[in-house]
């Protein structure tokens, strides 16, 4: 055999062939022990020696490991089956957080509207996790697929790259965004406060746990299954916080453009009794007793003092007359609205006759 | 004689000795029996065994990551380990002066 060629991983993956038949939690954890060890021992070695001198044959450690852990010697099982075998255990619970994930992203930007969206990843993530949960923190199987590999592989550029420089701040950042992360949920359930108290309490809990769960992940891959979709919902929730802001600015800005109608103005009443009959001399006064005064405007009237009306809450009014470039008050005179019912005479009525000029109806504050 | 032979039956009370006072993880517990002077005593042995031990309740692990390579897991020493220690000590002192006499018997 060609020791030469035997690298860390294909030793690994001897060690993991030797011990298959045990149960997976247990070379999960013996694993656990043997990769930190195969990894420093490969740093030690020297130019032309290789791990089969120093350790023997991957068969040949488990062997000598399993006499001396006292596991019952190896027996075979299935051992073509379970390597050929495309949907496995690891494989399912590594797509389902993958998926769960994209879910929470996308679950994230309608959280606000309906939290209860989030149940549908949180139930594919407890059973991807249940998968795999007895499988160890290392979660090596999952670390060994085909797929995570390739994710391996590009999130570790050649060193002095400005790519691995990239990376290498971003993870850098790491502690912040955990920090953000848990920032951005307690944001999400602050809004949801007030009208959603059961998804207040279920995004306010996924805040105080993020903060943990960031670090742990570091240690034990299992708080994967909460660290990411935690994070992707944070995202999301980011994205639809900028768009309810985005919305608001554009609103406000369209507040500026377009001027809301200005409230409809008088300078005149009439009232009627019951009868229709118009009623003069009427004082009108507010609940503070304050004389109600329709605005008046004496545009055009040319030096003379229009004769001052006093009391001004009198009703009716006397009209201006501007004819002949002065002012005059006349009395009013009004058509009875045709039906009782309908108190405000028409406008044919109310409006003043051809004798007021347009400038007296433009409407003032 | 050869000492791997030895080794086996005592290998339990030799881990745990060096146990005692500092946790470790695997490599650390193979080199500091080394230094001690266990020369012959294998890599997968000292792992198999610190598996049994921990099997057995008396150790505990944790583990602590690290920036470069796979994370260390390191085993502790609990009171049921510390317990099995002291009993294995005395077994193994008189097992010891039992041979150590045999062995005088054969000399004189």
């Amino acid at each position: 055999m060609n020791t030469q060629a035997l690298g860390v991983e294909y030793y690994l993956a001897g060690m993991r062939a030797a011990l298959d038949d045990l149960p997976p939690n247990e070379v999960a954890e013996i694993m656990e022990d043997v990769e930190a060890h195969v990894a420093e021992l490969s740093t030690e070695l020297g130019e032309n020696e290789t791990l089969e001198q120093r350790l023997g044959s991957p068969e040949q450690y488990a062997q000598e490991l399993r006499q001396a852990a006292g596991y019952p010697p190896r027996t075979e099982r299935l051992p073509v089956t379970t390597k050929k075998q495309l949907v496995t255990r690891p494989r399912v619970a590594a797509w389902g957080l993958a998926i769960a994930t994209a879910v929470t992203l996308l679950a994230g930007t309608a959280v606000l509207r309906q939290s209860a969206i989030l149940l549908l990843p949180a139930v594919l993530l407890v059973l991807s996790l249940a998968l795999v949960h007895d499988r160890g923190p290392a979660q090596q199987e999952i670390m060994d697929l085909p797929e995570t590999r390739k994710i391996q592989q590009w999130l570790t550029p050649e060193e002095g790259t400005p790519g691995e420089r990239a990376l290498t701040y971003l993870k850098s950042l790491q502690p912040a965004w955990w920090l953000a992360r848990a920032g951005l949920l307690g944001l999400g359930a602050v809004l949801l406060a007030s009208r959603d108290i059961l998804g207040f309490l279920f995004i306010a809990g996924i805040a105080v746990l993020s903060v943990f769960a960031g670090p742990r992940a570091k240690v034990d891959r299992r708080w994967l299954w909460f660290s990411l979709p935690a994070s992707a919902l944070a995202i999301g929730l980011l994205f639809q916080v900028i768009d309810v802001t985005a919305n608001n600015l554009a609103y406000s800005s369209s507040r500026q453009v377009y001027q809301p109608p200005a409230m409809q103005s008088y300078e005149n009443i009439y009232a009627y009794d019951e009868n229709g009959k118009l009623l003069t001399n009427v004082l009108l006064y507010d609940q503070d007793g304050n004389p109600i005064n329709a605005p008046r405007q004496y545009y055009g009237c040319n030096g003379d003092d229009p004769q001052p009306m006093i009391p001004a809450n009198r009703y009716p009014r006397p009209k201006i007359d501007y004819e002949n470039g002065s002012c005059y008050t006349v009395a009013p005179s009004v058509v009875a609205p045709s039906s009782t019912e309908s108190a405000p005479p028409s406008s044919s009525g109310s409006a003043p006759s051809n004798s007021v000029a347009p400038t007296s109806v433009s409407p003032s504050k | 004689m050869d000492t791997s032979q030895l080794l086996k039956g005592v290998l339990d009370l030799a881990v745990l000795a060096v146990l005692r006072k500092d946790d470790g993880y695997g490599y650390d517990v193979v080199r500091r029996l080394r230094a001690g002077g266990l020369n012959d005593v294998g890599d997968a042995s000292v792992y198999g065994t610190l598996r049994r031990l921990y099997n057995a309740g008396m150790l505990t692990s944790y583990v602590v990551p690290s920036e470069e390579g796979p994370h260390r897991k390191y085993y502790s020493i609990n009171e049921t380990g510390r317990a099995r220690l002291a009993e294995s000590r005395e077994t193994w002192r008189s097992f010891a002066s039992t041979l150590d006499g045999l062995l005088e018997e054969v000399a004189a």
